[in-house]
C-alpha cells in the first residue's frame, strides 16, 4: 500500500469513527436545516397556496376566538360552504389566535364546516393586510382578487352571497 | 396647560404606534376594558357622589378588540 | 325624612356620566355571544362608624348585545339609606337640641359631641336605560335616559354620546352630553338660606319645592398604545344651576371671643333649638371642569389599572383623585384584586366652621363636612371566581377613612380645643353574580 492511499484510508476511517460518534448531533442538524427550509417555505405560505384551487371560488376568511363578530359569521359561511360546494366554493378560515386552545374552545361553541389554516404568528393576515377582525377575501375561478369584506354585518349576508353567487357562476376564462 | 398640551399632543402621536387588528386579543379581553365592572363603577360613583365635592368625569369606550 | 348627605338623585346623574361609557361601545364587546342577555347582580352594603349612614343597595344591571354591535344596557336600583351625618352645628360643652326638619320634634346631641342630625330611613328607586348603536363603520351614537326617586328627591335625565374610531380602531374620540333635571322637596319644606333654624311647628321659614338643573359635558379620547396597554383622557365640564343648598346643613352662631354656640330658651310651652342656627347657603350655580386619565396594561396575566383625576370649580373646590387597581389571577378561574384610592380636596371659598355673631352674615356659607378641606384613603381587594358556566361571582371589601382638615385660622377660642369635623370610617361590602343566558 503507498503512503498517499494508507493516508487516506486514515483520514476515512477517521471521518467515519467521528460521524459515528456524533452521529445524534448530526441527525439534529440535518433535521434543523430542513425544518428551517421548511419554516423559510412557510414565509412564502405553502399552507395558502391558492393555486391549488385554480377553477373555484376562494373565500379566504380571517378569524379569532376573541373576535365577537366571528361568532355571527360562522354559521353563515358554514351554510356558504355547505350551499354552494357543489358550485365549487372553497371557504379556508385562517385562525390568528396565539394559542391553539383558545381556538379550539371557540370551536367546541361555534364548530367550522371548512377548512381551517392556523397561523398563530400572524404571517397571513399582514401578507394579506387584513384591515379589521373579521376579513375576508373572495377570488374569482381564475385566482384574482375580486373583493374585500372589512367586518362582517348580518345586514349584508344577502349582499355577501349575491357576490359569491355571481362568481360561482363566471366561468373561467379560458386561456 | 403647557404640560397638559404636550402630553395629549403626544398621546395623538402614539397613534403612530400601531397594534394591526389581528393583534387585538389581549385588549378584547374583558378585564382590559376601560368599562369593563359597570357595577363597581357606578356604586363607587355614588358613594363617592355623596361623601366628597367632586364626582364624574370618567367614562367612555374604545381599546377593546377593534373588531367590525 | 331624608338625608341630603347621599343626595342620591344627582349622583344618578354622575353615576349617568359613569354609564356614558359604562354603556360599552359595540366593539369593544369582548366575544361576548350575540343575543344573549348578560345581567350582573350585586347586593351593596355601606356602614359608617359610629351611628352615622348606613346603606344597604341592590342593583342589577343587564346588557344584551344585538345584531352587528347594535346593544341595548339597563339598570335598576334599590337602595335603603338610614343614620345621621354632622349637620353642620359646631359641638359644645353643654348639650344641644335642634328642631327636626320636619318641624314635628326635636332632637339632642350630648355635650363634647360633634352634632348629627336627625336619624332618618329613606328608600330611593332608580333606573337607567342606555342604547348604542354603530353607524357609517366607524361612528356609534348612544342615547339613554335615568330616572330616580325617594321621599325628598327626584331626578330625571337624558343623554346622548357621539364616537368615532380612527387608526384602524387604535384611535376613539367621544363626545358626550347629558342633561338632569333634579328637584329637592325636602320634609317641612325648603328653608330659607341663612334663616334662623326655628322652634317645633313653626314652618314659616320654609318654602316649596326647588329644582336644578345640571348639563354635563365629557369630551374624551381613548388610545391603544401597544398589544398589551390602552390609555384614556376625558376633559369634563358641568353646570349647575338652581337649588344647589342641601336643605339640612346648618350653621352654628358663635360668640366672637368664646367660640361657643349663643344659647336661647323657646318660648313657654314649646320645644325647639337650645341655641342660634342657621340654615346653609350656597351659590345657585357652579362650574366644574375636570380632567381624568387612565392606563391599563396588561403584566402577562395580570392587569394594573391606574387613573388620576383632577377636577377645579368656581366654588374654589380642587380635588385631587389618585387610583390603582392590580387584578391577580389565581389559576385558570379565580382573580384578586387589590384596590387604592387617595382623594384630597381643598375647601369650598364659603365654607366655615360658623357664623359669628354680630359680624354681618355673608351671602354664602356652609358647614357642611363635604365642602371643606379633606383626605380620603380608601383600601379594598375583590375576589372573583369564574365558574364553568362562564359566569362569575365576586366579593369586594374596601375601607374609606376619611380626614377633614381644618385650619386653625377658621376656628375660635373653645373650637380650637374641640374636634371640629368626626373623621369619616366607612366599611364597603359588595356581593356581585354576572351570569348569561
Amino acid at each position: 500500500m503507498s503512503s498517499a492511499r494508507a493516508n487516506a484510508l486514515i483520514r476515512w476511517s477517521l471521518l467515519k469513527s467521528a460521524v459515528a460518534r456524533t452521529r445524534f448531533l448530526l441527525l439534529a442538524l440535518l433535521l434543523l436545516a430542513t425544518g428551517s427550509a421548511t419554516a423559510a417555505r412557510a414565509g412564502a405560505d405553502p399552507a395558502l397556496d391558492l393555486a391549488r384551487y385554480r377553477g373555484r371560488v376562494v373565500l379566504v376568511d380571517f378569524w379569532a376566538s376573541w373576535c365577537s363578530p366571528c361568532r355571527s359569521s360562522i354559521p353563515w359561511l358554514n351554510a356558504m360552504q355547505a350551499k354552494y360546494a357543489g358550485q365549487g366554493l372553497v371557504i379556508i378560515g385562517v385562525n390568528v389566535d396565539k394559542e391553539r386552545t383558545d381556538a379550539e374552545r371557540f370551536l367546541a361553541e361555534t364548530p367550522i364546516h371548512f377548512e381551517v389554516v392556523y397561523d398563530p404568528d400572524g404571517r397571513l393576515p399582514a401578507q394579506y393586510d387584513v384591515p379589521v377582525m373579521p376579513s375576508s377575501f373572495v377570488f374569482d375561478r381564475s385566482g384574482a382578487l375580486v373583493v374585500r369584506h372589512a367586518g362582517f354585518l348580518n345586514a349584508k349576508r344577502a349582499e355577501y352571497e349575491a357576490t359569491l353567487r355571481d362568481l360561482l357562476l363566471a366561468k373561467e376564462n379560458p386561456g | 396647560m403647557r404640560r397638559l398640551f404636550t402630553f395629549l399632543s403626544l398621546l395623538a402621536l402614539t397613534g403612530c404606534a400601531q397594534v394591526a387588528p389581528w393583534e387585538r386579543d389581549v385588549l378584547a379581553r374583558r378585564e382590559m376594558q376601560l368599562d369593563g365592572a359597570p357595577l363597581d363603577a357606578a356604586f363607587d360613583d355614588h358613594i363617592y357622589f355623596s361623601k366628597e365635592a367632586s364626582s364624574g368625569g370618567r367614562g367612555f369606550g374604545g381599546g377593546g378588540c377593534g373588531c367590525n | 325624612m331624608a338625608n341630603n348627605d347621599k343626595r342620591l338623585g344627582v349622583a344618578l346623574a354622575a353615576a349617568t356620566c359613569a354609564l356614558l361609557g359604562g354603556a360599552r361601545s359595540a366593539p369593544a364587546a369582548a366575544a361576548d355571544d350575540e343575543d344573549r342577555w348578560e345581567i350582573e347582580s350585586a347586593l351593596l352594603y355601606y356602614g359608617e362608624s359610629d351611628d352615622r349612614v348606613q346603606d344597604a343597595s341592590l342593583s342589577v344591571f343587564a346588557k344584551r348585545d344585538f345584531d352587528d354591535g347594535k346593544l341595548l344596557d339597563f339598570s335598576i336600583t334599590a337602595d335603603t339609606l338610614t343614620g345621621a351625618s354632622p349637620s353642620g352645628a359646631t359641638a359644645l360643652d353643654t348639650p344641644q337640641t335642634f328642631t327636626s326638619p320636619s318641624g314635628d320634634d326635636t332632637y339632642r346631641t350630648a355635650a363634647g359631641e360633634i352634632p348629627l342630625d336627625d336619624t332618618f330611613l329613606d328608600t330611593r328607586y332608580a333606573v337607567s336605560a342606555n342604547w348604542t348603536q354603530p353607524f357609517a363603520g366607524l361612528y356609534t351614537v348612544s342615547a339613554g335616559g335615568s330616572f330616580s326617586d325617594e321621599y325628598d328627591y327626584t331626578h330625571a335625565g337624558a343623554n346622548v354620546r357621539l364616537t368615532r374610531d380612527f387608526n384602524q380602531r387604535n384611535t376613539t374620540l367621544s363626545a358626550a352630553l347629558a342633561y338632569s333635571w333634579d328637584e329637592s322637596d325636602p320634609v317641612g319644606g325648603v328653608p330659607v338660606g341663612l334663616s334662623q333654624m326655628l322652634d317645633e311647628d313653626d314652618l314659616s321659614n320654609r318654602g316649596d319645592a326647588q329644582t336644578k338643573d345640571i348639563v354635563d359635558v365629557v369630551i374624551g379620547i381613548a388610545q391603544v398604545v401597544n398589544r398589551t396597554t390602552v390609555v384614556r383622557v376625558n376633559y369634563s365640564y358641568s353646570d349647575s344651576s338652581g337649588y344647589l343648598n342641601d336643605p339640612y346643613k346648618i350653621l352654628s352662631v358663635v360668640d366672637p371671643v368664646t367660640g361657643d354656640t349663643i344659647a336661647r330658651t323657646p318660648p313657654p310651652g314649646e320645644d325647639g333649638p337650645s341655641g342660634i342656627y342657621r340654615f346653609d347657603n350656597r351659590p345657585d350655580s357652579r362650574t366644574k371642569h375636570g380632567l381624568y386619565a387612565e392606563a391599563r396594561t396588561w403584566l402577562g396575566g395580570k392587569v394594573l389599572s391606574l387613573s388620576y383625576r383632577f377636577m377645579t370649580d368656581d366654588w374654589e373646590i380642587d380635588s385631587h383623585t389618585l387610583e390603582a387597581h392590580l387584578r391577580w389571577p389565581i389559576g385558570a378561574t379565580s382573580y384578586v384584586e387589590p384596590h387604592l384610592r387617595y382623594y384630597t380636596q381643598t375647601a369650598a371659598e364659603f365654607y366655615r366652621v360658623s357664623l359669628v355673631d354680630g359680624e354681618p352674615l355673608p351671602q354664602y356659607a356652609s358647614a357642611d363636612y363635604r365642602l371643606a378641606e379633606f383626605d380620603g384613603v380608601t383600601a379594598g381587594l375583590k375576589f372573583g371566581h369564574e365558574t364553568s358556566g362562564g359566569n362569575e361571582w365576586s366579593v369586594r371589601v374596601e375601607y374609606y377613612k376619611q380626614k377633614g382638615k381644618v385650619s386653625d385660622s377658621l376656628l375660635i377660642g373653645n373650637q380650637l380645643d374641640r374636634e371640629t369635623i368626626a373623621d369619616l370610617n366607612a366599611i364597603i361590602a359588595q356581593f356581585s353574580y354576572r351570569f348569561r343566558f
